[in-house]
């Protein structure tokens, strides 16, 4: 072949132009008829639950515990109260060993550990939360002999960790290996390099896996059914403030309520629904929403905190 | 020589394997105290791993093996229950790319220093200043110690980092291409705080850039892959800068001064 020989002689170039322009819009149709069946959903289910719920929503379910069956008014304070607490705790168990091993798979990431970590927290990930809670069920419910928050927390923990962990993972893998290093070089042991450089440089990617964990969490309703079991005329914080005033030690206050079975949004939910009186029913659509504000007002907090922090570290 | 020169760091017949791969050969080189030594040579002969060696930066990768010495004032820097961090501390780094913490200009600085305890915050503000004095950085930045490290320009960076390095009053300074990153006026502002900076450190700069080596050094080590069958990288020449590039001894190292190479 010649360089004068053209190639392309003998083919019909304007029609195979219109050709490829056509599959080319028909293609981009279907994207866009795809992306919008994904996104349905999450309006439908968000808009839907604001609707239904919001006209039931009220002060009283905010500041009350329920009251008897049957009657109108009351609130969900002592679920809104037990949620926070038992994702509090689940956060305090799961955040730093997650991060720990997170670390661990930085700065190992081929051993036959790491990829025995890996492969187990994915496992773990897809093992069905009801079977979580029978697990919370069996070892700390039955030796206990009681239901608690503790039992409830830990088993939230357990669903949480595989969350933070991977994407810990790949948040810290895009920390470049130069400000490690930078670290190392003035002399810096590795755990403070890890501390004080790495971690922070990823801190808004760990922060967003953490919120997501604590999303996960703060949803689950199976697993607490086994443990946390739901406890309807108990309110914590206030059962917290007497029990310093009286016994004077915020560990000591901590450690009882962690001993009571405890109530969250998402049981809570699951009970209401489920009930006879209509007011239980719409009650359980305004706690769906409360639900949601409570993940939203944790998401934004932290948003709010990362920017701030941005414009601090990086100008 | 015109003068007595003491030597700084000597490395003695080091080789360097990553596993089952030989990086280095038998380097031999000095480094002076008080004066530049550059090393110079083709992509992928072991510059780098070799000014790595230096600070034990190699101890991070993994299957990393070193035979031969390096000293430091005449210490084995690989001598067993040598304190690693104390090597580091003595010999500072400056990275190619410039990789400021993301934290405040102020705080890059005083990192090193609280590493090792120094908490007063006077000690900390004279350090932070005479350590962006010398790396004649302090009158860009002086109205914005508290902003962030990454929002000043890349060759305002690359000097930080060099800030960041000599406020733990370091006796060796490395560099791995400090300027490659940077346009020619930073490049020079780096260049010209080298001449400065040797009055009170010694230091050793890997480069790419032979005009840049033959300015800013008074020793000049020529790296090369050797012919043997492991391919991997030695120094075949060591001299003053002015006799590698006027008058090498060695065939490959004109060839590769005067461009010819390859």
């Amino acid at each position: 072949m010649n360089a004068e020989t053209n190639i392309f002689a003998g083919l019909d170039m304007a029609r195979l132009d219109k050709r490829r322009r056509r599959i080319n819009r028909i293609m981009l149709s279907l994207t866009a008829v795809a992306t919008l069946f994904a996104v349905i959903p999450l309006f439908w289910i968000t808009i839907y639950v604001i609707i239904k719920g919001g006209s039931y929503l009220n002060l009283d379910l905010f500041i009350h515990l329920p009251q008897a069956m049957g009657t109108e008014g009351g609130g969900v304070l002592h679920a809104i109260e037990g949620s926070a607490v038992m994702v509090l705790f689940a956060s305090i168990f799961a955040i730093p060993p997650a991060l720990l091993a997170a670390f661990y798979l930085l700065h190992h990431p081929n051993t036959p550990l790491a990829n025995f970590l890996r492969f187990s927290t994915d496992l773990l990930s897809g093992i069905p939360s009801i079977v979580v809670g029978l697990f919370g069920y069996a070892v700390i419910v039955i030796v206990q002999k009681h239901y608690s928050a503790l039992a409830g927390s830990v088993v939230l923990a357990i669903i949480m960790l595989p969350v933070i962990l991977r994407s810990a993972e790949e948040m810290l893998k895009l920390v470049p290996q130069e400000l490690r290093e930078g670290a190392l070089a003035l002399g810096s042991p590795e755990w403070k390099s890890a501390l004080t450089v790495v971690l922070p440089a990823a801190a808004e990617g760990v922060v967003t896996g953490i919120m997501l964990g604590i999303a996960r969490a703060a949803g689950e309703t199976a697993p607490l059914i086994f443990t946390a079991l739901g406890n309807d005329n108990y309110e914590i914080f206030q059962y917290i403030r007497q029990t310093i005033q009286y016994r004077q030690g915020v560990g000591e206050a901590f450690k009882l309520i962690l001993e009571q079975p405890t109530d969250a949004l998402p049981l809570t939910l699951w009970k209401y629904a489920q009930q006879p009186y209509p007011e239980r029913v719409q009650q359980a659509w305004a706690v769906a929403l409360v639900l949601m504000l409570f993940v939203l007002s944790l998401n934004i907090a932290a948003r709010l905190w990362l920017a701030k922090r941005r414009r601090q570290r990086y100008g | 020589m015109p003068e007595k020169q003491t030597i700084k760091i000597d490395i003695r017949d080091v080789s360097v394997h990553y596993g089952t791969f030989q990086a280095l050969t038998g380097v031999s080189m000095p480094a002076y105290e008080n004066k530049v030594t550059a090393i110079i040579g083709p992509s992928g002969c072991g510059k780098s791993t070799l000014l790595r060696s230096i600070n034990r930066m190699n101890d991070l990768v993994p299957h990393f093996r070193i035979e031969g010495t390096v000293t430091l004032d005449g210490e084995d820097i690989y001598a067993p229950r040598r304190d690693v961090v104390d090597i580091r501390r003595r010999i500072g780094m400056v990275f190619q790319r410039p990789n400021p913490f993301p934290m405040s200009i102020y705080n890059n600085v005083a990192y090193g220093p609280r590493l090792y305890h120094i908490r007063s915050k006077n000690v900390l503000d004279e350090i932070v200043e005479r350590s962006l004095r010398q790396a004649a950085l302090w009158e860009e930045v002086k109205d914005k110690l508290h902003q962030s490290g990454l929002s000043i320009s890349g060759g305002q960076q690359q000097r930080l980092c060099i800030a960041r390095a000599i406020a733990v009053q370091p006796e060796v300074i490395l560099m791995d291409e400090p300027a490659s990153a940077l346009d020619p006026i930073a490049t020079l502002k780096i260049e010209e705080l080298m001449h400065e900076l040797k009055k009170n450190y010694t230091i050793i700069i890997v480069t790419h850039n032979m005009q840049q080596a033959a300015r800013v050094s008074d020793y000049t080590a020529m790296m090369m892959l050797s012919d043997s069958e492991s391919r991997s990288g030695t120094v075949i020449e060591f001299d003053e800068t002015e006799r590698i590039f006027t008058n090498p001894k060695d065939k490959r190292t004109e060839d590769y001064v005067t461009g010819r190479f390859g």
